[in-house]
């Protein structure tokens, strides 16, 4: 079928998903009201008895399940997402996403690129040297960070590089945060992304202060990916490097350099390159605990507190943006594979 | 190809084994081969009998789990097992081409032919060099033949202090491709250079592996089963086209098939081979009216005639040796109708019987 | 129709034997494989008897004179750690209700490999048999189940396990739920995928002309071939629910703070990670190489059956 009849097709699906994904939030947050009053973020403690049943009233929360699921999908098109909970000031759920959203993309960025910086080479040693010492090593480093929490490795990191680094006396990380304090509000907010914005202000010292910040997070996130990416680099060269034609360009007399740059390489990463895509939306969810333990104000720090209350209007804005960019990114990749391997036609 | 010239190539007793799962695989069991200047000999045998790997071990392309556990190989007077990885490699860029089977899979599918092409006429920068310098005095284009005139003309001092550009070079390059791909009779090779492997037939692709043997300008010629994976019409133009060439081209040839008509078609010389050893090499037209092996005999029983009428296509009894398990002396001696008792105790060694015909067999 | 399935079988039999003796010879060669399972082993026997060593109402003792000290010399964690003067030897430190965190990680170990494996196995029948089915029956049944399976896989991250355990409660059950609910859609891909490949083979129309009803089919015919991929996935898999699970724990979902479960006695390393960084290192020590053991077998495994790259 024709290129943009499947971008609609599959676009068509993604927003049949959305709804699935919003129903199952919604109905999880809203159904059991375990001690979570979904209408904690319209009220103050000074409201009395009647007030608080006003509110209520006013907002539906006293209706059947499906007719607030009605009112929401109502609100949410006409750009109302609702207010969150009192861990953020109860103030409009889209608004403190998208306040905090810039802070989890840097983040994902940045580990993404470790990724493919580490996990790359990783995966083609362990390819060239397969079942030799370097493979082996290379594969325990991959699989290690396979196996890793996330909460523990970040923390182990914390107590290393900020801990002990300062009690030993050598130069030490930020423990948390995406700024130092003292330095927040210093600048203008251009992107909300901390690095960026550091630049465009041409204040250098933030710029580099935020980069500080930012190391030990993005590498927790990136130490459990590049496993993941050193295994699918390592599986698709061994697999080009069977191939028919590799003899063939060994039988040439080139050089073995040339053979694997030119001739293995580009076949082998094809795979590689479109889990990159995947591999960063994923990174967006995932970043959740990572920034939870270093206290980086992302989105992901602010889907744990709002778990934690049972904040639904948050949880939703955060579960169909990031929902939306993975099913995107799905579809992205998949197009390209197209155009990276001149093999597949459409 | 006088009787009195020493061989280009010549292989002497080469055993190799591969390294399996199920045991060791004994796939080459002495095997001893001359080729001469300018000729074309055509290695047949069934499927598994070594054709192949004999191949492979020359050019030094024997996947991992194979060890070479002794003979020579000689070429040029030097043994080639002896040489190093780097060596081997020279050799093969500069003195060995290779055509394989499946022009399909032997592509890489994701570089242009130009690529693919360019690159072998870019591992002798030096001859490019030369080529470029040679253009220049003879003030028109330079062609393929041109180029194959040039080989050996290496370092001649009237060169070496004149320097070709980076980008000359290049060009000198693309245009031998484009004149390369003429040589295989490709039309419009412009387009073809920009083609990718899956864009063209089969045939084609055939014709530019040949291109790429061709652009090394190679002492020795290897085709490994070229148009086994070709239908027959297109079979018939390769052949043709292999016909031509080898006028042209100073090398020499050997074509592994297990098609005897193919060998019929293009080889001066034929040897037949059997469960890792070499059993009768004579010229084509001895091997036909007189074979002197049995299992000669009998694969040349085996062929259906136009001419002859048939009962039954007579088939030889018995299958191919187990390889990881062979029988012991001569390895055809349990199909052998002529069986003796020295057969099985002892291998027997190629030697010849009339004049340029070799036979390893105790009847003779 | 019996004999004739007994024959196919008896054949079937043969042939995967000899394929089954080929991946052994293919895993003793690996010795990171070796390693694995040795490792897998030893956790697996340690589980199966650790009651028997350590005394689990040692779970319930509790000793505030002995809250977060630690006296092994072999490790200096630093001026903010208070010792332990106290006559027994604590090779790991004691916990928030001074309990020896050595004897608490052996006892959390086969909780853990336990839960984990009820998870994986539920996630992995659940997931194949929705997958089975799908791709056998085909049709509207199929569409819906690949529909529901894209909106589960698009959840980023772990939202949906934590919204569930945070609305249902702080059960181990529900916990486990949570958790299948995030590793259920692979097999189903996994197992739908297998089923429509085998669907067009020979020997599945073979059987239909027999008149076998298609669950025989399916269960009896279908699963056995389709099987090597599936354990290669249970395997990996049986990591990443270990670290779910105990995320979940250390986030603060557990039944009761003292359970001992590795992410619950890592949740409360949390809170004192300077004053006792043994209480979380050591746990989630545990976890890394308890998770390591299985995913290097996962992974010699998911390499050796690969078929692209078999001899």
């Amino acid at each position: 079928m024709k290129l943009y009849e499947y971008i609609i097709r599959r676009l068509i699906l993604m927003v049949f998903v959305l709804f699935g994904v919003s129903a199952i939030v919604f109905y999880l947050c809203r159904g059991f009201p375990t001690g979570f009053a979904p209408w904690a973020a319209y009220i103050h403690p000074k409201m009395t008895a009647q007030q608080i049943a006003e509110v209520i009233k006013v907002h539906g929360f006293d209706q059947p399940l499906h007719i607030q699921y009605f009112y929401w999908l109502q609100d949410i098109f006409r750009g109302e997402w609702g207010f969150t909970g009192t861990w953020a000031q109860n103030l409009p759920a889209n608004r403190v996403f998208f306040d905090r959203f810039p802070y989890t993309v840097e983040l994902s960025v940045a580990a993404t690129i470790l990724t493919i910086a580490i996990g790359l080479p990783l995966g083609v040693i362990s390819a060239l040297r397969s079942n030799k010492l370097p493979d082996h090593i290379s594969r325990i480093i991959a699989l290690t960070g396979y196996s890793t929490p996330s909460y523990w490795f970040g923390f182990i990191l914390q107590l290393v590089f900020f801990y002990y680094f300062s009690l030993w006396g050598l130069p030490h990380l930020p423990s948390s945060g995406a700024v130092t304090s003292r330095l927040i509000g210093t600048i203008p907010k251009v992107t909300g992304l901390a690095i960026l914005d550091g630049l465009l202000a041409s204040n250098i010292e933030y710029a580099w202060d935020a980069f500080l910040h930012l190391i030990l997070p993005s590498f927790t996130l990136a130490f459990i990916s590049l496993g993941f990416l050193a295994r699918i680099v390592r599986a698709s060269m061994l697999e080009v490097l069977r191939q028919d034609y590799i003899t063939m360009a060994r039988s040439k007399g080139l050089k073995e350099r040339i053979v694997i740059y030119r001739h293995a390489l580009k076949n082998a990463l094809i795979p590689a390159v479109t889990m990159t895509g995947i591999f960063f939306a994923g990174l967006l969810g995932g970043a959740m605990i990572s920034e939870y333990v270093f206290a980086r104000p992302g989105v992901g720090q602010a889907a744990v507190l709002a778990v934690f209350q049972g904040d639904s209007n948050f949880l939703l804005v955060y579960s169909l943006v990031l929902a939306t960019i993975i099913v995107i990114t799905n579809l992205i990749v998949d197009i390209v594979y197209v155009f990276l391997d001149p093999r597949i036609k459409y | 190809m006088s009787k009195k010239e020493s061989p280009i190539l010549e292989v002497k007793d080469l055993r190799v084994d591969f390294h399996t799962y199920r045991g060791e695989v004994k796939a080459l069991n002495g095997v001893d081969l001359k080729l001469y200047k300018r000729e074309v000999l055509s290695l047949v045998g069934e499927s598994g009998c070594g054709k192949s790997v004999t191949a492979l071990t020359i050019i030094n392309l024997l996947p991992e789990n194979a060890s070479v556990l002794g003979g020579e190989i000689l070429f040029k007077g030097e043994n080639l097992l002896k040489k190093s990885k780097e060596e081997m490699r020279v050799l093969r860029a500069k003195e060995f081409a290779s055509v394989f089977q499946d022009p399909m899979t032997f592509l890489n599918p994701v570089l242009t032919m130009e690529t693919q092409l360019e690159e072998v006429f870019m591992l002798d920068t030096e001859a490019l060099k030369q080529a470029v310098i040679k253009q220049k005095s003879l003030r028109r284009d330079l062609g393929y033949s041109d180029f194959l005139s040039l080989k050996g003309e290496y370092g001649s001092p009237s060169t070496s202090n004149v320097e070709a550009s980076k980008a000359e070079i290049k060009k000198m390059a693309k245009d031998l491709c484009i004149d390369v791909l003429r040589v295989v009779k490709l039309p419009d090779p412009e387009r073809i250079l920009k083609q990718y492997p899956f864009e063209l037939s089969g045939g084609m692709r055939q014709r530019c592996m040949i291109a790429m043997a061709l652009a090394r300008r190679p002492s020795v010629f290897i085709a490994d089963e070229i148009t086994t994976a070709l239908d027959v019409t297109i079979q018939a133009q390769i052949l043709h086209l292999m016909r031509e060439l080898r006028d042209t081209i100073d090398a020499s040839t050997i074509m592994i098939t297990h098609d005897l008509a193919v060998a019929a078609e293009i080889a001066d010389r034929i040897a037949v081979m059997y469960g890792g050893n070499v059993v009768e090499v004579a010229s084509t037209r001895e091997i036909f009216r007189t074979p002197l092996h049995p299992y000669t005999k009998m694969l040349m029983r085996a062929i259906p005639t136009v001419t002859r009428s048939v009962e039954r296509l007579e088939a030889i009894p018995g299958t191919v040796p187990d390889l990881i398990d062979p029988p012991p002396g001569c390895r055809f001696q349990p199909r052998c109708p002529s069986a003796m008792k020295k057969c099985s105790t002892e291998t027997p060694e190629l030697k010849e019987i009339v004049e340029n015909h070799e036979v390893a067999c105790y009847l003779y | 129709m019996k004999s004739i399935s007994v024959g196919v079988r008896r054949g079937e039999l043969a042939a995967k034997l000899a394929d089954l003796k080929y991946t052994l010879y293919l895993l003793r060669k690996n010795p990171l494989v070796v390693a694995g399972s040795l490792m897998a082993l030893f956790f697996i026997i340690l589980s199966l008897v650790a009651d028997q060593i350590i005394n689990p109402d040692l779970a319930h003792t509790f000793d505030y004179t002995r809250s977060y000290k630690w006296n092994n010399p072999l490790i200096n964690w630093g001026p903010g750690v208070a010792i332990y003067h106290g006559p027994e030897t604590l090779p790991l430190g004691t916990d928030g209700y001074g309990r020896d965190l050595f004897k608490m990680i052996m006892l959390a170990i086969p909780l853990d490999m336990y839960i984990a494996l009820i998870i994986t196995v539920g996630s992995a029948t659940f997931g194949i048999l929705l997958g089975a089915i799908a791709g056998y029956v085909g049709g509207k049944f199929d569409e819906v189940v690949l529909r529901i399976t894209d909106i589960f896989f698009a959840f980023p991250g772990l939202v949906l396990a934590l919204v569930f355990a945070a609305m249902f409660g702080r059960t181990i059950t529900n916990l486990m739920i949570a958790v299948l609910l995030v590793w259920w859609p692979p097999y189903v891909r996994l197992m739908r995928g297998q089923v429509l490949s085998e669907k067009e083979k020979a020997y599945v129309e073979a059987l239909r002309a027999l008149g076998a009803g298609p669950f025989r089919i399916l269960f009896r015919h279908i699963l056995p071939n389709s099987i090597y991929p599936i354990l290669v996935q249970m395997t990996l898999d049986y990591g990443g629910v270990i670290l779910t699970f105990s995320a979940l724990m250390f986030l603060g979902f557990s039944p009761s703070p003292a359970l001992p479960e590795l992410g619950n006695l890592a949740s409360d390393g949390y809170f004192h990670i300077f004053e006792a960084p043994w209480l979380l290192f050591f746990p989630g020590l545990t976890i890394v190489i308890i998770a390591l053991a299985f995913n290097l077998v996962g992974d010699g495994l998911r390499d050796v059956l690969d078929p692209r790259l078999r001899r």
